[in-house]
């Protein structure tokens, strides 16, 4: 019997049959970007058996991308109107980006703060991934995140109002909304169960108890080819005000200098959020991020900020018609990217960046509402309710 | 372009921007949606009753000064039946504290509140100028912020009061929040948010300023031109709360709302079950009375340490990391080991001063329920006994 068990014997299995790699590229949201697709293919080609995904940040709001997986062709065209604190729904807008790097740019470009658009950049990032393994038919997704990282997104998710998904930083079973063609095939009593089980990822990050510095130095002896990533970057504003490391303002920045006189901060960090726990129930998942949303939210708002007088008549009494709001389908977060307003006006992404004042949604985002009963509050006009009641009138009131 | 107006009357100009939620609006409105989110976050969290006897911490400064004012005002307003105190801390910093002292007594006469006033000399023998002078500016916060908790529940029990509350506002609470994740500090950060903390036996302690901006507050007393003092404690600079500060303030120029997503991420999560198990029960310490998660209390502990002298930084490290309530990276005194390395770089004292022995609050001791326990508790000479109705009379 050879010494390491022999050539069949289980530890020489691969742990993974198929390997997947996955790479969203971002450099049509930012100008002068450059695209790093081709780098990042030629690595992939370097190992054997690994297959490769290019995916694009606009996919998010493509037909091309999204109908196959939905498995039905997107109908509805929605906006949302940010002037709205309420940001409410249109449908069918007129004004409809023709391409989906204007859809993106329009959405992007419309957010109120740059803190908004970058955390957007990441959502639609980690969506178009976990989508992409539910499609290959994967059941784990790996990502790259180091110690260093990982603190500090755990640190940008507090900021932002994420603690109620704090969990879901560190570690994540990730199950997509049900798609119309799998609300079809569930109704079908001729498909084998296994086919109309839910597919879930789970997704893991392996380097996450490895500092940042420990994963480049181990790179650099181990002669691994790495592509890089550039820092995003607005046009036409000031370097030490619009540059975003990574999307969280200066946070690593924030992070580094603690560590210097604060040893160990960022494994502190870590180990402390995974020492806690969500409170109380989720109410649905956002539409947004696709992340649990947590009860209560807008009742919690709504107690301790007052925004109307209570003597002051809203003018959607005397409203036809009210769009229904997004407000209840997203997440404090979301919600909070959407609306929070910063004093300093917003870089532009460019000069082919579009602001708006209704901005598309992206696809899963859309099909999720669409499915939605979103109910339209209508004041009914006399007339209205004159032709409800006129087969039992006998005569005419007035 | 004409001048716009307010978004909440519709009638008057508007002369400002709220810093919560960038809405324009007028002074009255400005007033009322102040004074109304406060009543607001006192009566959704219950947080008196009719009564009730209130010290509020008064340090002469912005957040205090409004606080006073604001909660004599709804007080009366909304009759909420309370006794209101002021209650302040002379930490002995000078050039500092004596200043702003002089305010809180002013505030006494302008609201027209019984005032107390109690030292750190008084009641540790020791001000922060002695203290800092002995162990440097490092560390110095963990030694005023463990004495002055205690002192507020010390002046509170001298005055018979229910609750105590602090003039501590959203910022406060969402550096707080960061602070204790970037610092480990688990058992911390579970209760930071909470809007009204009690432990078995100490006085209830409520924030009513817990979703006021700290901007606001300024605002607030600006246009109320309300008087009080303005300068950051001297030994503050280096703190470690200084980090998460200037953090917090970089956020909020990108983001207004950070300091609420903050405090909404606090409240949205808690300590897991597992860690709650492995945390320290409450006991009182052995040798002043008051609450404890050890042995000896952390002012018995830090000031053990001041007495006998030779506080070197090694030393200084050691007492304010068991006085921190890190429950991993903690060490406890306890240990024979430990104490063995404290025995060693400190050089003993006779005659160490001690803090005087904690009397709980006579509204959370529990009620003596035989003629046995009554008796026990009262010299002889100085109870007249009811034989039918077994009652003390004075």
């Amino acid at each position: 019997m050879p010494a390491d068990g022999g050539k069949n014997h289980p530890r020489h299995e691969r742990v993974w049959k198929k390997v997947t790699v996955c790479y969203v590229e971002v450099c049509d949201v930012f100008p002068e970007m450059r695209d790093h697709t081709k780098d990042v293919a030629r690595i992939v080609r370097s190992y054997d058996g690994f297959d490769f995904v290019p995916l694009r940040i606009q996919d998010a709001f493509s037909s091309d991308w999204w109908d196959p997986i939905a498995g039905a062709q997107s109908l509805e065209q929605l906006g949302v109107d940010l002037t709205d604190e309420e940001l409410r729904i249109t449908v069918n807008t007129p004004l409809r980006p023709a391409s989906s790097v204007e859809a993106l740019r329009t959405h992007l470009g419309s957010l109120p703060t740059t803190t908004a658009a970058a955390s957007s950049v990441q959502t639609f990032i980690r969506l178009l991934l976990l989508h992409t393994a539910v499609k290959t038919g994967s059941s784990h997704l790996v990502l790259g995140t180091s110690l260093t990282s990982l603190a500090v997104s755990l640190i940008s998710g507090v900021s932002q109002g994420r603690g109620f998904n704090i969990r879901e930083e560190t570690q994540e079973e990730w199950e997509p909304d049900q798609t119309p063609r799998e609300a079809r095939e569930s109704k079908d009593s001729t498909l084998p169960r296994s086919q109309k089980e839910k597919h879930s990822v789970r997704v893991v990050r392996p380097l996450r108890d490895i500092g940042m510095k420990e994963c480049a130095i181990w790179a650099w002896w181990m002669n691994i080819k790495v592509v890089g990533q550039e820092k995003w970057l607005w046009s036409g504003s000031k370097q030490d005000i619009g540059a975003l490391t990574r999307g969280e303002f200066n946070l690593h920045y924030f992070i580094f200098g603690l560590e210097k006189d604060y040893p160990s901060t960022v494994s502190t960090v870590v180990r402390t959020c995974t020492k806690v726990a969500p409170k109380g129930d989720a109410a649905g998942r956002c539409a947004l991020c696709a992340r649990p949303v947590q009860e209560g939210i807008q009742e919690w708002k709504s107690r301790i900020s007052i925004r109307t007088s209570s003597h002051l008549v809203s003018k959607d009494a005397h409203q036809l018609h009210t769009p229904p709001s997004l407000v209840p389908f997203l997440c404090y977060a979301c919600n909070a990217t959407m609306t929070s307003r910063s004093t300093r006006p917003m870089p532009t992404l460019g000069p082919s960046a579009v602001k708006a004042s209704i901005i598309p949604l992206p696809k899963w985002a859309e099909t999720r509402l669409s499915e939605q009963e979103i109910f339209r509050t209508e004041l009914m006009s006399e007339e209205q309710k004159k032709n409800s009641l006129e087969e039992f009138l006998l005569e005419d009131p007035e | 372009m004409p001048p716009r107006s307010c978004a909440l009357c519709n009638k008057a100009r508007a002369i400002l921007k709220r810093p919560k939620t960038g809405q324009q609006i007028c002074r009255e409105c400005f007033f009322w949606v102040f004074e109304t989110e406060v009543h607001n976050t006192i009566t959704e969290a219950a947080l008196f009753k009719p009564g009730d006897k209130v010290a509020i911490g008064a340090s002469g400064g912005k957040d205090s000064t409004v606080l006073a004012y604001v909660m004599k005002t709804l007080n009366d307003r909304y009759n909420y039946g309370l006794e209101l105190f002021l209650l302040s801390i002379d930490e002995g910093i000078t050039g500092y504290r004596d200043d702003s002292l002089e305010t809180v007594k002013r505030n006494q006469q302008q609201y027209d509140m019984p005032l107390k006033i109690l030292s750190y000399d008084e009641l540790y023998g020791w001000t922060m100028d002695a203290i800092v002078s002995q162990i440097g500016k490092k560390n110095n916060c963990t030694f005023c912020g463990v004495f002055r908790r205690q002192a507020l529940d010390r002046g509170a029990s001298a005055l018979h009061v229910d609750h105590i509350v602090t003039g501590h506002n959203a910022d406060d609470i969402a550096e707080t929040v960061l602070m204790n994740i970037m610092r480990g500090d688990i058992a911390r950060l579970g209760r930071c948010t909470l809007i009204c903390t009690q432990g078995e036996d100490t006085i209830k302690r409520s924030k009513p300023f817990k979703y006021a901006y700290e901007k606001e507050i300024v605002m607030y007393a600006y246009f109320k031109k309300l008087d009080y003092f303005s300068t950051e404690c001297i030994y503050s600079p280096d703190a470690y709360r200084g980090h998460a500060r200037a953090f917090l303030k970089d956020l909020e120029a990108a983001r207004p709302s950070a300091i609420i997503d903050i405090i909404h991420s606090g409240e949205a999560f808690e300590v897991t079950e597992v860690i709650k198990a492995t945390q320290k029960v409450q006991q009182t310490c052995k040798r002043c009375g008051y609450m404890s998660s050890n042995y000896l209390c952390k002012a018995c502990t830090l000031l053990e340490g001041l007495e006998r002298g030779g506080a070197s930084p090694s030393v200084v490290g050691l007492l304010v990391t068991t006085a921190s309530e890190l429950p991993f990276n903690g060490l406890s005194l306890q240990t024979n080991r430990m104490q063995g390395k404290l025995d060693a770089v400190l050089i003993s004292a006779d005659n160490m001063r001690t803090i005087p022995l904690f009397q709980t609050p006579s509204t959370l001791r529990p009620p003596m329920s035989t003629f046995k326990e009554q008796l026990s508790s009262s010299t002889q000479s100085q109870v007249i006994i009811d034989p039918i109705h077994l009652s003390t009379l004075a």
